[in-house]
């Protein structure tokens, strides 16, 4: 019996959330600060504020979702 | 990482707008705020492009960031920002179009299909490798493919608002 093996890549919500809110930091962090600590703190706190936000908005909108 | 030296642009562009106290310099030669950029005795002997010709290498450097995402910073020398572009990018395009996103195409009706496409192609060459990743089509009816959608329209996004960061850095803005 063969196997198949499904290429498509398959992230959760939470782990697509978690990928978009790091990679965008990162982009942030490098555009908008030059040296790397300041760089660093940059990517740390916009991450912490994307995830933080996006979760808010997820509890936010629970109310409406049933 | 190391900190990014300023290319001769920016430090063109800030000796042509600094204020009448420059920065002092340290007992090593830097200044004390890394963020101010260091006029070397080169730049002070190059003449100033003329706005013009400074207009036109910007224009030249945002075109060349949207075709290649972090080639418009690494004309610049900002050889940091020049790499985390180009991976971010690439990253959003690999994994956006592993999830089966929709690529939108130029020949569609609606004003939604549109905008997505405007997005999708501010990626540039990566739109195309987006389509050539994406070999077994979009697949938008599960909610991994609408995540791989939204990645890939970031991208886009992302990698146009590289290229005005170019463009300003280019252009003399402190960026």
């Amino acid at each position: 019996m063969s196997v198949m093996v499904d290429p498509e890549l398959k992230l959760s919500h939470l782990q697509a959330m978690v990928f978009f809110a790091l990679v965008i930091s990162i982009a942030f962090g490098f555009l908008s600060r030059r040296t790397a600590y300041k760089r660093a703190r940059y990517i740390i706190w916009s991450l912490v504020l994307f995830l933080l936000a996006g979760v808010g908005i997820g509890w936010l909108m629970y109310p409406f979702s049933r | 990482m190391p900190e990014e030296i300023p290319s001769k642009h920016e430090a063109d562009v800030v000796r042509s707008t600094a204020s009448a106290e420059p920065p002092a310099p340290s007992a090593s030669g830097s200044l004390h705020d890394p963020d101010d950029v260091v006029e070397s005795p080169a730049d002070a002997e190059r003449q100033p492009l003329k706005s013009g010709q400074r207009e036109f290498f910007a224009l030249a450097v945002a075109a060349a960031g949207w075709l290649l995402p972090g080639l418009g910073h690494a004309v610049l020398k900002m050889w940091g920002r020049a790499v985390a572009l180009f991976f971010t990018v690439s990253l959003l395009v690999a994994v956006g179009a592993g999830m089966r996103g929709n690529i939108f195409s130029s020949n569609r009706e609606d004003a939604f299909s549109k905008l997505g496409y405007v997005a999708d192609m501010g990626a540039g060459t990566f739109y195309f490798v987006a389509r050539a990743l994406e070999t077994e089509g979009p697949d938008v009816s599960r909610a991994n493919g609408d995540y791989g959608t939204r990645l890939l329209a970031t991208a886009g996004v992302l990698n146009l608002l590289a290229a005005l960061h170019a463009y300003e850095a280019m252009r003399g803005r402190k960026a």
